[in-house]
């Protein structure tokens, strides 16, 4: 067994490690220097594509043919996508694992799970005219350089909207990258172009210079964690400054005349420069250590480290993580170090292991962690068991110890060795693991078809399985060539009774590959209504995709199928359709009822609803333009229900109506006053507070309206226009319908108290008290005390010489002696 | 979120703020906001103006005014995106700004509380799809106190009741589904009523296709053990169908809140008077409470013509309010009355003699919190006065007369001739409507000839556009034609072969729910009916029916044994309609009672331990009112609450607050016959 420090290396004050991941990854005759080789995040898929800029040898037509190869890191070929779609100009992964290719064109290919379909988009914004020239990824999206130095950003790959930045200045772009939105304060992506002497800073509203003078920088690098900016100047000397340009943390000095072909960050706090078998590991303040390849090598940066990728190893460079160093440094005496040494010995049987733990006793539990900690950055399955037995045995020392964290350690680290197998090539390191969440590695599992392993570790780690079975379910509709019955019927087999399998997945898969009849089929075993319609509608089964709408509840769905049949079929099948349901009919009644009222007719008509047809010819007479044109409509509406006898009133409402306007036009030309819009009432008042009681009473006969209402409308109406005269006048009025009291509120309201009292002795039904206190209201206390006195009401009497003054209370105390006399 | 924690109403707010921020900062520099009318009042509840300033809105527009300018580079739209004519009005304006102006604008849409297929195929089609920028912005439930979330969906009566669409019924199921994905499963789920039927089962359903959802869904595959299990502080989720109870809406409310409601008209919390009443102009610095009032004014600025107009905040903020709000209005002036003394006695005991420093400085500390108190004191009395000038007027006594005869069981034909006069004397239409509809829905419908009756007299009162008025009320059920029992018995088995009635019998369910009580206690309530003045509110004896089953049995029956009382309320777990069953057949529309189990019976087990779900838990009933709730409703929920004591919290959901001028509203026709 090696040394754990035999790969070690010193940069500064700092440790570093190489660590080989994977032997023979590629074909020896592979001429990796002529490819262009990009990496997923998280050590994911290396997909690689000859760089048609470099000239190859010839070796027939057959190998001309030109392909994007995806392979692990382990060289393992996952997928060759056939490429014949133009001038690739950049490829480039998100974090998911979508491979997108750019063309010079503009045009942007997303291939998903690492499938060989695509789904594209084009950049537009001028990306066409002036050529993408290239483009720099991030997890989540990408930025494109245009050929003219405008740049469009993309910041989703679920339904993308690029965006086009601010403009840079004109000139040569002699090396770029950006900032992601995460890290940066505006919280839109930063683009950072070298542009001569010095570097602009670009995003969605401006486009900054940041006036620096050691330019033209060859190479610019953003660190992971978007805090740092590494530059490499003119005078071959690197530069790490902060990503804001306000400090500059150190710089280094390559003394190497060849030009560097890649600068790149390893981690967060080291920078590494490479040529072709050389490389640079630049740490802070400018110590450096040097690494050499035996051939040429790509540089494919992660969150934690870099991989490098030669034909025949891939290696992993990354910052010797602490708890690692704690344990490992040569004369380390940290106590993690010295429980490692303690299970050493004991191993060996020797006392000394004893020696040790009383030497640590105080920091034992620290100690384990430490060991636990350090077991996970290990890549040696060797060297993770020396270190869990150490804290193992620390553990079993100590009197109180939560064990989660250990728990959790041999979890992951089992499902990592298993991942880091070469043969599935997932070299992930725990921290990537972390950052990448198992879920997400499950999907990367599924994508490599790695059916088996996946379920496994699911069910190790308690994940949902479904996702992998609809995905296996997915890839044998696609591959299967069997015939389609036997296909749904082993798919069912396999996925009934699984808890959460989506069937509309499975489906549309099925229907991607022109399978109707499967996609049918298997949707029927979809649980989740809603979901079946949009793929029903597109194999054409709009009735059951109606049905399905409906049983989902959401009317928006309803409401999207039916605008969609409306299109597709004939208006008559349409009405057919949605009669036998309900709720299809009101939606479209009430949706139509804003946007299309003839499609309200055509089924008003079709289904012989009469007296809706006729409501909506009164709705449309409404909103007429002029009477004449609503007076026809009235017409119409009252024709629609004629014939039939239980309408009888309905009709009569509506020919009264349109007499109403006749009579309303007809006074509006005698009389030169607006009374079209007014109600038979409103109407009647008006003519009475106009003094033309003759035509009032006309209207009152024609519409026969009711004696009592035509009272109270006199009387209102008298009232507002205040005429006095014409009240006294009816005041000797023998009868009146709606009896006396209205008459006397309705003027006393109005203020006039000596008209009111007219009518106080008409209210014969009423009380003496009531007609005291009516009296009284009008101020008249004398009247009131007659009122008594005829009732002989002695108390009432007393009570009013209280409240009465002057003259009135002579005449209450004469009517109370009178009283007293006649008794 | 911690599905173990209490609903807390706070954290409703608190998300809808921080969502609405988050996505105005994802548009980035300056922007115009243009919001949906109906939007503003919802969104101003938890956002002030300033803070959409600081987020870079410049101007806010209505989206029904048109007229959206082209100032700024972003344009930032807020509606609902469930109607066709929302969408198409966003789609109009977008082309407009494009039209009229000369630089780029970038435009983004915020579809509350989802995203639909329809827009964006409306949006396709009108051809702005491709350059607008499209988020969701899930605000489902607004919280109007710490016990009432509502929708604040202002048309759900009429797109349920009138036009059948049943939108509404959807958005509340994903409403109460996020409850329950933050509270945990409703453990059972009560209701009554045809639309409550409804939305029992898309809940039901919803969680069905929740699991597929969750796992299906790879942008949060990591919260997928959402593996729903019973919650332990949620009991019970009551559902009641605005159809079951119109009456209730149609009264009119005598509650102080309710009649604020009934007389200016609530809004999203505040209320509109005219600034003669209430005095203090607000153009004036105002005190404590008005500045209140102000700063928490919906973030859009308020229409000119409000000038005269001042905006009055009404919520538990307001300490008097909460004391007045659910009492009788009768007792109203007493209180405050008691208030003024109180508040005079102790302003005056500065006075006392030899005070000490330290005294004095307590009453120091204590001025502003007095000078808040009075002002609000100010302001209640000046309502107060004006709605005492409504109550004592003829009109309101007339309808209040009717009304309670109606509510009392008395024979309509007595009350006819009342309306007739009601109409004669022009008085407002929804008013006379109200009273034919409560007829209509207390005795089954009007005779035919009643009811041609009066549709002559409205016509001839009020014009004949109101035949489409009519129409509208009887798609309702507002207001129908009694149908013959021969006629009813053969209707019923076609009609609903579940056996549920199609007509509530209101004279049985009256005696049996004792719906009115004639010797009601308004200063110091003893039953319910206090809000009504002696009419109880079939909702809220729903709601007794499960949760104060002694109490009801007692009060509708009060020589029932003993035995039955003496069981406590509580031991009924989760609630039933035990007991009830009787009378909630002769009630329309169907009756739900689902229990809702966990897949993982040992989850939920463990759940219950971990809640500690012995003693000292409270226990929470959510009472969702589908089609709207009437603030006396509320105060009767609140008093039941206060019987019920501390162990029990009553939340009161709902799609939109109503009152019986915008139910029937929701079918009075707009438009006259004008010539133009």
């Amino acid at each position: 067994m090696s040394k754990p420090t035999a790969d070690w290396e010193r940069v500064g004050d700092r440790f570093y490690r190489k660590t080989q991941l994977y032997t023979s990854v590629f074909n020896p005759e592979l001429e990796l220097e002529n490819y262009v080789v990009t990496g997923a995040p998280y050590s994911g898929a290396v997909a690689l594509y000859r760089d048609e800029g470099k000239i190859y040898t010839y070796r027939g037509n057959q190998a001309a043919k030109s392909t994007i190869d995806i392979h692990s890191c382990a060289g393992k070929l996952i997928r060759q996508i056939p490429w014949d779609k133009g001038r690739i100009k950049a490829l480039g992964w998100s974090e998911d694992e979508r491979l997108l290719v750019v063309t010079d064109d503009g045009i942007v290919r997303g291939y998903a799970d690492l499938q060989g379909d695509f789904t594209p988009f084009s950049l537009g914004h001028g990306a066409e005219e002036h050529g993408v020239q290239a483009c720099k990824f991030w997890s989540t999206g990408f930025v494109a350089l245009l050929g003219n130095n405008s740049v469009v950003a993309v910041t989703r790959y679920e339904e993308p909207r690029p965006q086009l930045l601010a403009s840079a200045p004109p000139g040569e772009v002699v090396s770029w990258t950006v900032i992601p939105p995460e890290y940066t304060s505006s919280r839109s992506v930063e683009v950072l172009l070298a542009i001569g002497k010095t570097v602009y800073v670009v995003d969605a509203a401006e486009c900054e210079d940041r006036s620096l003078e050691a330019g033209p920088f060859r190479h610019i690098s953003v660190s992971p964690n978007g805090k740092f900016i590494a530059l490499y100047t003119e005078d071959s000397k690197v530069w790490v400054i902060s990503s804001d340009f306000q400090d500059r943390f150190s710089e280094y000095e390559s003394k190497v005349k060849t030009p560097p072909k890649d600068l790149q960050w390893c981690g967060n706090n080291a920078v590494v420069l490479a040529w072709e078998d050389e490389l640079h590991l630049i740490g802070p303040n400018g110590a450096a250590s040097k690494f050499y390849y035996d051939s040429f090598m790509h540089l494919l940066p992660d969150i934690d480290g870099i991989r490098v990728l030669t034909g025949d190893v891939c290696d992993f460079l990354q910052k010797v993580p602490d708890p690692t160093e704690e344990v490992f440094r040569l004369g380390s005496t940290s106590p993690a170090s010295v429980l490692l040494d303690a299970l050493e010995q004991l191993e060996k049987k020797s006392p000394k292991a004893d020696d040790d733990i009383q030497l640590i006793k105080a920091n034992l539990d620290e100690a384990v962690d430490v060991c636990v900690r350090a077991a996970g950055q290990e890549y040696s399955i060797h060297r993770q068991k020396q270190l869990l037995k150490a804290a193992s045995f620390g553990k079993s020392v100590l009197d109180l110890y939560n064990s989660d964290d250990f728990v959790d350690m041999t979890e992951a680290l089992r499902v990592l060795n298993a991942v880091r197998f070469y043969e599935v090539g997932i070299p992930l390191s725990y921290d990537q693991y972390i950052r990448l969440t198992p879920e997400r590695l499950m999907q990367r599992l599924v994508n490599r078809q790695e059916y088996l392993l996946a379920l496994k570790v699911s069910e190790y780690l308690h994940l949902p399985v479904d996702r992998i079975y609809v995905h296996w379910a997915r890839q044998k509709v696609r591959s299967s060539s069997t015939d389609e019955e036997s296909i749904c019927e082993e798919i069912v087999r396999k996925l009934d009774g699984k808890r959460g399998i989506s069937f509309e997945e499975v489906a549309r898969a099925a229907y991607d590959e022109g399978r109707g009849k499967l996609a049918t089929e298997l949707l029927e075993h979809e649980p989740r209504a809603g979901k079946q319609v949009p793929l029903l509608l597109s194999v054409g089964e709009e009735s059951i995709a109606l049905d399905k709408a409906i049983e989902s509840g959401d009317t928006d769905l309803v409401f999207f199928v039916l605008l969609n049949l409306k299109k597709k079929i004939p208006l008559s099948s349409f009405f057919r359709t949605i009669n036998s349901r309900p709720v299809a009919t009101s939606i479209v009644e009430s949706s139509a009822i804003d946007q299309d009222r003839e499609l309200l007719k055509d089924l008003y008509y079709q289904d012989d609803r009469r007296i809706d047809g006729s409501n909506l010819l009164v709705s449309e007479a409404l909103s007429a333009p002029d009477m004449g044109a609503a007076t026809d409509k009235l017409k119409m509406a009252a024709k629609l229900l004629r014939d039939s006898k239980e309408f009888a009133p309905q009709v009569a409402a509506l020919e009264d109506a349109q007499k109403l306007t006749r009579f309303q036009e007809a006074f509006e030309k005698d009389l030169t006053e607006r009374y079209v819009g007014l109600s038979v009432n409103e109407t009647m008042s008006k003519l009475i507070k106009a003094g033309n009681m003759k035509r009032a009473l006309k209207v009152q006969t024609e519409f026969k309206v009711p004696e009592k209402t035509y009272w109270w409308v006199r009387l209102r109406a008298l009232v507002s226009r205040r005429d006095w005269r014409e009240l006294e006048e009816m005041s000797k009025g023998r009868k009146s319908p709606i009896g006396w009291e209205p008459f006397y509120d309705e003027i006393l309201s109005a203020g006039n108290t000596k008209i009111a009292s007219l009518y106080i002795p008409k209210c014969t039904t009423l009380t003496v008290g009531e007609r005291i206190e009516m009296w009284l209201k009008c101020g008249m206390v004398a009247k009131a005390g007659e009122e008594a006195l005829k009732a002989k009401d002695r108390n009432a009497l007393e009570e009013l010489r209280k409240q009465a003054s002057g003259p009135a209370l002579l005449d209450v105390e004469r009517m109370i002696t009178q009283l007293q006399k006649g008794r | 979120m911690a599905p173990t924690a209490t609903l807390d109403a706070s954290d409703i707010t608190e998300k809808a703020r921080r969502d609405l921020l988050q996505l105005l900062e994802g548009v980035r520099g300056k922007k115009n906001l243009v919001i949906e009318k109906s939007l503003a009042g919802p969104v101003g509840l938890f956002v002030k103006f300033s803070t959409l300033q600081e987020y870079g809105v410049d101007k806010v527009f209505f989206l029904e005014n048109n007229n959206v300018d082209s100032t700024q580079r972003n344009v930032v739209f807020l509606a609902r995106g469930e109607k066709a004519r929302q969408v198409q009005a966003i789609a109009e304006q977008i082309k407009r700004v494009r039209r009229e102006s000369k630089q780029d604008h970038e435009f983004s849409i915020f579809w509350v509380p989802r995203r639909t297929l329809v827009s964006d195929q409306i949006l396709e089609e009108t051809g702005v799809l491709g350059e607008v920028n499209v988020v969701e912005f899930p605000m489902y439930f607004v919280p109007l106190e710490k016990t009432v979330l509502s929708l604040e969906m202002d048309d759900a009566f009429g797109d349920i009741y009138l036009r059948r669409d049943p939108t509404a019924i959807f958005l509340a199921a994903r409403a109460l589904m996020l409850l329950q994905k933050s509270q945990g499963l409703f453990p059972r789920i009560l209701g009554k009523g045809e639309n409550a039927k409804s939305l029992a089962n898309m809940l039901l359903h919803m969680r069905a296709e929740e699991d597929i959802d969750a796992s299906s869904d790879p942008s949060n595959a990591h919260v997928h053990s959402f593996d729903l299990t019973p919650s332990a502080t949620i009991d019970n989720l009551i559902i009641i169908d605005r159809g079951v109870d119109f009456p209730t809406v149609l009264l009119t409310q005598l509650t102080y809140e309710g009649l604020i409601d009934e007389t200016f008209g609530i809004q999203n919390n505040q209320t509109e008077v005219d600034s003669s009443i209430t005095g203090a102009a607000p153009s004036q610095p105002p005190p404590q409470q008005t500045s209140g009032a102000n700063s928490q004014a919906p973030a859009v600025q308020p229409p000119a013509s409000s000038a005269l107009k001042r905006k009055i905040l009404l919520d538990s903020t307001d300490k008097l309010y909460t004391q007045l709000r659910d009492a009788n209005f009768a007792i109203v002036g007493t209180l405050l009355s008691r208030v003024a003394r109180r508040l005079q006695s102790d302003y005056d005991s500065r006075h006392k003699a030899n005070q000490s420093i330290n005294e004095l400085r307590e009453f120091v500390n204590k001025l502003p919190s007095y000078q808040a108190e009075q002002a609000s004191l100010k302001i209640h009395i000046s309502l107060a006065d004006e709605l005492k000038k409504v109550t004592n007027g003829d009109l309101f006594l007339r309808v209040l007369e009717v009304q309670q005869n109606l509510a009392a069981g008395a024979d309509p034909s007595t009350v006819h001739e009342i309306i007739e006069e009601l109409i004669a004397r022009d008085c407002p239409l929804t008013t006379v409507l109200r009273l034919l509809c409560l007829e209509s829905s207390v005795s089954g419908g009007l005779r035919q000839r009643d009811l041609e009756h009066f549709k002559r007299q409205v016509l001839q009162g009020y014009g004949y556009q109101h035949l489409l008025t009519f129409a509208a009320l009887e798609k309702i059920g507002l207001l129908i034609p009694r149908v013959s029992a021969g006629a009813g018995a053969y209707l019923n088995p076609l009609a609903n072969p579940s056996g549920a009635a199609t007509v509530t019998d209101y004279n049985l369910v009256r005696k049996s729910l004792k719906l009115f009580v004639d010797d009601v206690n308004e200063s110091e309530p003893n039953d319910i009916a206090y809000v009504f003045s002696g009419y109880a509110p079939l909702s809220v004896r729903l709601v007794q029916c499960i949760l104060q089953k002694p109490y009801l049995a007692q009060l509708t029956n009060p020589r029932t044994t003993p035995a039955l009382n003496s069981q406590p309320s509580t031991a009924t777990a989760s609630g039933n309609w035990k007991g009830f069953e009787d009378v909630l057949a002769r009630i329309k529309g169907p009756t739900v009672d689902e229990v809702q189990k966990g897949h993982n019976a040992a989850a939920s087990q463990a759940r219950k331990t971990l809640q500690g779900s012995g003693g000292g838990q409270v226990k929470t009933s959510i009472v969702f009112f589908l089609g709207g709730v009437t603030f006396a409703e509320i105060a009767a929920l609140r008093y039941i609450n206060g019987q019920l004591g501390e162990k029990r919290r009553l939340i009161v959901a709902t799609t939109g607050m109503i009152k019986g001028d915008t139910a029937v509203g929701a079918g009075v026709e707009g438009r006259s016959f004008k010539t133009r």
